[in-house]
Protein backbone atom coordinates (compact mmCIF):
# COMPACT_ATOMS: atom_id res chain seq x y z
CA UNK A 1 0.00 0.00 0.00
CA UNK A 2 0.86 3.80 -0.10
CA UNK A 3 0.34 6.98 1.60
CA UNK A 4 -1.07 9.95 -0.21
CA UNK A 5 1.70 12.49 -1.42
CA UNK A 6 0.70 16.03 0.70
CA UNK A 7 -2.00 18.28 0.22
CA UNK A 8 -1.29 20.80 -2.38
CA UNK A 9 -4.71 22.41 -2.92
CA UNK A 10 -8.40 21.73 -1.28
CA UNK A 11 -9.32 18.55 -3.16
CA UNK A 12 -12.89 17.18 -1.88
CA UNK A 13 -14.15 18.64 0.91
CA UNK A 14 -17.23 18.01 3.02
CA UNK A 15 -20.58 20.24 2.58
CA UNK A 16 -22.91 19.50 4.83
CA UNK A 17 -24.35 15.83 6.12
CA UNK A 18 -24.48 14.11 3.18
CA UNK A 19 -22.62 16.21 0.25
CA UNK A 20 -18.94 16.74 -0.55
CA UNK A 21 -17.94 19.12 -2.94
CA UNK A 22 -14.48 20.32 -5.12
CA UNK A 23 -13.23 22.70 -7.90
CA UNK A 24 -11.88 21.48 -10.33
CA UNK A 25 -10.01 24.17 -13.02
CA UNK A 26 -10.84 23.37 -17.30
CA UNK A 27 -7.79 21.12 -17.19
CA UNK A 28 -8.35 18.72 -14.13
CA UNK A 29 -11.76 18.23 -15.45
CA UNK A 30 -10.52 17.50 -18.98
CA UNK A 31 -7.39 14.72 -17.39
CA UNK A 32 -10.44 13.18 -15.08
CA UNK A 33 -12.68 12.98 -18.23
CA UNK A 34 -10.20 11.68 -20.42
CA UNK A 35 -9.23 8.94 -17.77
CA UNK A 36 -12.38 7.95 -17.08
CA UNK A 37 -13.39 7.55 -20.24
CA UNK A 38 -10.72 5.24 -20.82
CA UNK A 39 -11.88 2.94 -17.91
CA UNK A 40 -14.74 3.03 -19.60
CA UNK A 41 -13.82 1.74 -22.90
CA UNK A 42 -11.05 -1.15 -21.83
CA UNK A 43 -14.12 -2.20 -19.58
CA UNK A 44 -16.14 -2.44 -22.89
CA UNK A 45 -13.40 -4.10 -24.60
CA UNK A 46 -13.63 -7.13 -23.15
CA UNK A 47 -16.79 -7.86 -24.61
CA UNK A 48 -19.24 -11.23 -24.56
CA UNK A 49 -18.82 -13.00 -27.54
CA UNK A 50 -21.26 -15.22 -26.06
CA UNK A 51 -23.96 -12.38 -25.60
CA UNK A 52 -26.65 -13.33 -27.73
CA UNK A 53 -27.58 -15.80 -25.79
CA UNK A 54 -30.46 -14.32 -23.92
CA UNK A 55 -30.30 -16.59 -20.98
CA UNK A 56 -26.76 -15.93 -20.53
CA UNK A 57 -27.37 -12.49 -20.76
CA UNK A 58 -30.11 -12.29 -18.35
CA UNK A 59 -28.52 -14.38 -15.44
CA UNK A 60 -24.89 -12.23 -16.24
CA UNK A 61 -22.58 -15.52 -17.45
CA UNK A 62 -20.07 -14.63 -19.25
CA UNK A 63 -17.97 -16.04 -21.99
CA UNK A 64 -14.76 -15.28 -19.73
CA UNK A 65 -13.09 -18.22 -18.22
CA UNK A 66 -9.97 -17.18 -18.52
CA UNK A 67 -8.38 -14.47 -16.83
CA UNK A 68 -7.72 -11.31 -19.11
CA UNK A 69 -4.36 -11.01 -21.34
CA UNK A 70 -4.04 -7.70 -20.84
CA UNK A 71 -2.40 -6.62 -17.40
CA UNK A 72 -4.78 -3.87 -16.58
CA UNK A 73 -8.00 -5.64 -17.19
CA UNK A 74 -6.32 -8.53 -15.41
CA UNK A 75 -5.56 -6.38 -11.90
CA UNK A 76 -9.27 -4.32 -12.97
CA UNK A 77 -10.57 -7.72 -12.62
CA UNK A 78 -8.91 -10.38 -10.72
CA UNK A 79 -8.83 -14.16 -9.79
CA UNK A 80 -10.98 -14.68 -7.16
CA UNK A 81 -8.89 -18.18 -6.11
CA UNK A 82 -5.52 -19.07 -6.46
CA UNK A 83 -6.69 -22.44 -7.93
CA UNK A 84 -7.29 -21.81 -11.59
CA UNK A 85 -10.22 -24.01 -11.94
CA UNK A 86 -12.17 -22.52 -9.38
CA UNK A 87 -10.99 -19.23 -10.60
CA UNK A 88 -12.27 -19.92 -14.05
CA UNK A 89 -15.84 -21.16 -12.57
CA UNK A 90 -15.86 -17.77 -10.71
CA UNK A 91 -15.00 -15.59 -13.38
CA UNK A 92 -17.48 -17.40 -15.74
CA UNK A 93 -20.25 -16.44 -13.57
CA UNK A 94 -19.08 -13.28 -11.82
CA UNK A 95 -16.91 -10.98 -14.08
CA UNK A 96 -19.66 -9.20 -16.31
CA UNK A 97 -20.99 -8.20 -12.99
CA UNK A 98 -17.83 -6.98 -11.95
CA UNK A 99 -17.69 -5.02 -15.40
CA UNK A 100 -21.36 -3.73 -14.82
CA UNK A 101 -20.35 -2.60 -11.23
CA UNK A 102 -17.16 -0.80 -12.31
CA UNK A 103 -18.47 0.80 -15.53
CA UNK A 104 -21.67 2.33 -13.42
CA UNK A 105 -18.84 3.47 -10.86
CA UNK A 106 -16.43 5.15 -14.34
CA UNK A 107 -20.09 6.56 -15.65
CA UNK A 108 -21.09 8.23 -12.39
CA UNK A 109 -17.96 9.81 -12.02
CA UNK A 110 -17.79 10.99 -15.67
CA UNK A 111 -21.41 12.63 -15.71
CA UNK A 112 -20.47 14.52 -12.39
CA UNK A 113 -17.41 16.32 -14.33
CA UNK A 114 -19.58 16.74 -17.36
CA UNK A 115 -22.46 18.34 -15.76
CA UNK A 116 -20.23 20.73 -13.49
CA UNK A 117 -21.03 24.36 -14.12
CA UNK A 118 -17.10 25.92 -13.95
CA UNK A 119 -15.95 22.23 -12.52
CA UNK A 120 -18.08 22.37 -9.64
CA UNK A 121 -18.36 19.04 -8.82
CA UNK A 122 -21.17 17.92 -5.18
CA UNK A 123 -21.68 14.07 -4.80
CA UNK A 124 -23.84 12.47 -2.08
CA UNK A 125 -22.15 9.77 0.12
CA UNK A 126 -23.63 7.22 -3.06
CA UNK A 127 -21.68 9.41 -5.41
CA UNK A 128 -18.60 10.01 -3.58
CA UNK A 129 -18.26 5.85 -3.07
CA UNK A 130 -18.34 5.42 -6.68
CA UNK A 131 -15.89 8.56 -7.09
CA UNK A 132 -13.52 6.44 -4.48
CA UNK A 133 -13.89 3.09 -7.11
CA UNK A 134 -13.36 4.79 -9.96
CA UNK A 135 -10.38 7.07 -9.22
CA UNK A 136 -8.98 3.91 -7.90
CA UNK A 137 -9.56 1.85 -10.79
CA UNK A 138 -7.64 4.77 -12.61
CA UNK A 139 -4.99 4.91 -10.53
CA UNK A 140 -4.67 0.31 -10.44
CA UNK A 141 -4.33 0.98 -14.39
CA UNK A 142 -1.87 3.95 -14.27
CA UNK A 143 0.01 1.57 -11.57
CA UNK A 144 0.22 -1.21 -14.05
CA UNK A 145 1.66 1.19 -16.95
CA UNK A 146 4.33 2.46 -13.82
CA UNK A 147 5.19 -0.87 -13.25
CA UNK A 148 4.99 0.60 -8.93
CA UNK A 149 4.97 -3.34 -8.47
CA UNK A 150 8.80 -2.99 -8.98
CA UNK A 151 9.37 0.58 -9.08
CA UNK A 152 9.82 2.44 -6.02
CA UNK A 153 8.38 6.05 -5.45
CA UNK A 154 11.45 7.24 -5.19
CA UNK A 155 12.46 5.97 -8.59
CA UNK A 156 9.56 7.36 -10.14
CA UNK A 157 10.00 10.94 -8.46
CA UNK A 158 13.15 11.48 -10.50
CA UNK A 159 12.26 10.48 -13.94
CA UNK A 160 14.37 12.78 -16.58
CA UNK A 161 11.54 15.50 -17.67
CA UNK A 162 11.26 13.58 -21.17
CA UNK A 163 10.23 10.75 -20.24
CA UNK A 164 6.51 10.40 -20.88
CA UNK A 165 6.01 8.22 -17.76
CA UNK A 166 6.81 11.25 -15.60
CA UNK A 167 3.55 12.79 -17.36
CA UNK A 168 1.69 9.46 -15.93
CA UNK A 169 3.20 9.53 -12.65
CA UNK A 170 2.67 13.04 -12.07
CA UNK A 171 -1.10 12.54 -12.65
CA UNK A 172 -1.29 8.82 -10.39
CA UNK A 173 0.16 11.23 -7.49
CA UNK A 174 -2.50 14.10 -7.77
CA UNK A 175 -5.18 11.12 -7.86
CA UNK A 176 -3.77 10.07 -4.89
CA UNK A 177 -3.94 13.16 -3.19
CA UNK A 178 -7.50 13.70 -4.99
CA UNK A 179 -8.79 10.31 -3.29
CA UNK A 180 -7.63 10.99 -0.40
CA UNK A 181 -9.03 13.95 0.24
CA UNK A 182 -12.87 12.79 -0.68
CA UNK A 183 -11.70 9.86 1.90
CA UNK A 184 -10.57 12.23 4.74
CA UNK A 185 -13.92 14.30 4.29
CA UNK A 186 -16.43 10.66 4.58
CA UNK A 187 -14.64 9.66 7.28
CA UNK A 188 -14.80 12.69 8.58
CA UNK A 189 -18.54 12.42 8.57
CA UNK A 190 -18.53 8.71 9.77
CA UNK A 191 -16.66 9.82 13.04
CA UNK B 1 -17.35 -53.15 -4.77
CA UNK B 2 -17.15 -49.32 -5.54
CA UNK B 3 -14.10 -48.50 -7.13
CA UNK B 4 -12.98 -44.93 -5.80
CA UNK B 5 -11.39 -42.77 -8.82
CA UNK B 6 -9.86 -38.87 -8.46
CA UNK B 7 -13.56 -37.16 -8.63
CA UNK B 8 -15.26 -39.72 -6.46
CA UNK B 9 -12.15 -39.05 -3.83
CA UNK B 10 -12.75 -35.59 -4.07
CA UNK B 11 -16.62 -35.16 -3.85
CA UNK B 12 -16.27 -37.72 -0.41
CA UNK B 13 -13.24 -35.53 0.95
CA UNK B 14 -16.11 -32.20 0.30
CA UNK B 15 -18.54 -33.98 2.37
CA UNK B 16 -16.45 -34.43 5.32
CA UNK B 17 -14.95 -31.02 5.00
CA UNK B 18 -18.04 -28.95 4.49
CA UNK B 19 -18.19 -27.71 7.91
CA UNK B 20 -14.48 -25.87 7.67
CA UNK B 21 -14.85 -22.34 6.77
CA UNK B 22 -13.81 -20.55 3.97
CA UNK B 23 -11.85 -17.09 4.65
CA UNK B 24 -11.91 -14.04 2.62
CA UNK B 25 -8.30 -12.93 2.31
CA UNK B 26 -6.63 -9.41 1.07
CA UNK B 27 -3.18 -8.71 -0.26
CA UNK B 28 -1.04 -6.08 0.04
CA UNK B 29 -0.81 -3.64 -3.40
CA UNK B 30 1.20 -0.75 -4.41
CA UNK B 31 -1.29 1.57 -5.25
CA UNK B 32 -3.99 1.23 -2.70
CA UNK B 33 -4.03 4.08 -0.53
CA UNK B 34 -3.81 2.88 3.21
CA UNK B 35 -6.31 5.49 4.31
CA UNK B 36 -8.73 3.83 0.98
CA UNK B 37 -8.43 0.47 2.60
CA UNK B 38 -9.25 1.42 5.88
CA UNK B 39 -12.73 3.21 4.08
CA UNK B 40 -13.42 0.30 2.25
CA UNK B 41 -13.07 -2.34 5.13
CA UNK B 42 -15.30 -0.02 7.15
CA UNK B 43 -17.93 0.80 4.28
CA UNK B 44 -18.22 -3.32 3.26
CA UNK B 45 -17.64 -5.03 6.59
CA UNK B 46 -18.98 -2.55 9.35
CA UNK B 47 -15.63 -2.52 10.86
CA UNK B 48 -15.32 0.08 13.31
CA UNK B 49 -12.18 2.52 12.57
CA UNK B 50 -10.11 0.97 15.01
CA UNK B 51 -10.70 -2.88 13.57
CA UNK B 52 -10.20 -1.56 9.90
CA UNK B 53 -6.96 0.34 11.06
CA UNK B 54 -5.98 -2.82 12.19
CA UNK B 55 -6.29 -4.98 9.49
CA UNK B 56 -5.47 -2.78 6.81
CA UNK B 57 -1.89 -2.47 9.04
CA UNK B 58 -1.79 -5.88 8.75
CA UNK B 59 -2.55 -6.62 5.67
CA UNK B 60 0.54 -3.88 5.00
CA UNK B 61 3.29 -5.42 7.07
CA UNK B 62 2.48 -8.80 6.94
CA UNK B 63 1.19 -8.89 3.17
CA UNK B 64 -1.89 -10.21 3.95
CA UNK B 65 -5.12 -10.27 6.07
CA UNK B 66 -8.45 -12.46 6.76
CA UNK B 67 -10.71 -10.11 6.75
CA UNK B 68 -14.22 -12.36 6.84
CA UNK B 69 -14.86 -16.09 7.29
CA UNK B 70 -18.04 -18.35 6.78
CA UNK B 71 -19.57 -20.28 4.16
CA UNK B 72 -18.16 -20.39 0.67
CA UNK B 73 -21.10 -18.66 -0.99
CA UNK B 74 -20.67 -15.38 1.46
CA UNK B 75 -16.88 -15.69 1.14
CA UNK B 76 -17.78 -15.29 -2.67
CA UNK B 77 -19.99 -12.51 -1.83
CA UNK B 78 -17.09 -10.36 -0.11
CA UNK B 79 -14.36 -11.43 -2.44
CA UNK B 80 -16.81 -10.20 -5.45
CA UNK B 81 -17.74 -6.57 -3.16
CA UNK B 82 -13.91 -6.11 -2.19
CA UNK B 83 -12.97 -6.56 -6.58
CA UNK B 84 -15.79 -3.85 -7.50
CA UNK B 85 -13.68 -1.69 -4.94
CA UNK B 86 -10.37 -2.45 -6.50
CA UNK B 87 -8.83 -4.34 -3.28
CA UNK B 88 -6.82 -7.33 -4.37
CA UNK B 89 -8.84 -10.46 -2.79
CA UNK B 90 -9.21 -14.15 -2.94
CA UNK B 91 -11.04 -17.12 -1.01
CA UNK B 92 -10.08 -20.12 0.10
CA UNK B 93 -10.43 -22.90 3.02
CA UNK B 94 -9.24 -21.90 6.45
CA UNK B 95 -6.82 -24.48 6.58
CA UNK B 96 -5.29 -24.56 3.27
CA UNK B 97 -2.20 -22.83 2.91
CA UNK B 98 -2.09 -19.61 0.60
Amino acid sequence: MSQAPEARQTGFRRHGDNAFIADFSESESEVLVNLVEQIIELLAERKDSHSNDPLAVMVGITSHDSPPDDDVLLRLLPNAYADQVDASEFRRYTEATLRAKKTAHAMSMRIDLKSASDGYVEVDNEGANAWLGAMNDIRLALGVRLNVEDVSHEELEILAPDDPLRGVYAVYSWLGWLQESLIMALMDQAL
Amino acid sequence: MVKLDEKIDEAIKEIFTSDRPWITIVWDDPVNLMSYVTYVLMELFGFTREKAYELMMKVHTEGKAVVSSGSREEMEHDVARLHEFGLWATLQREDQSA
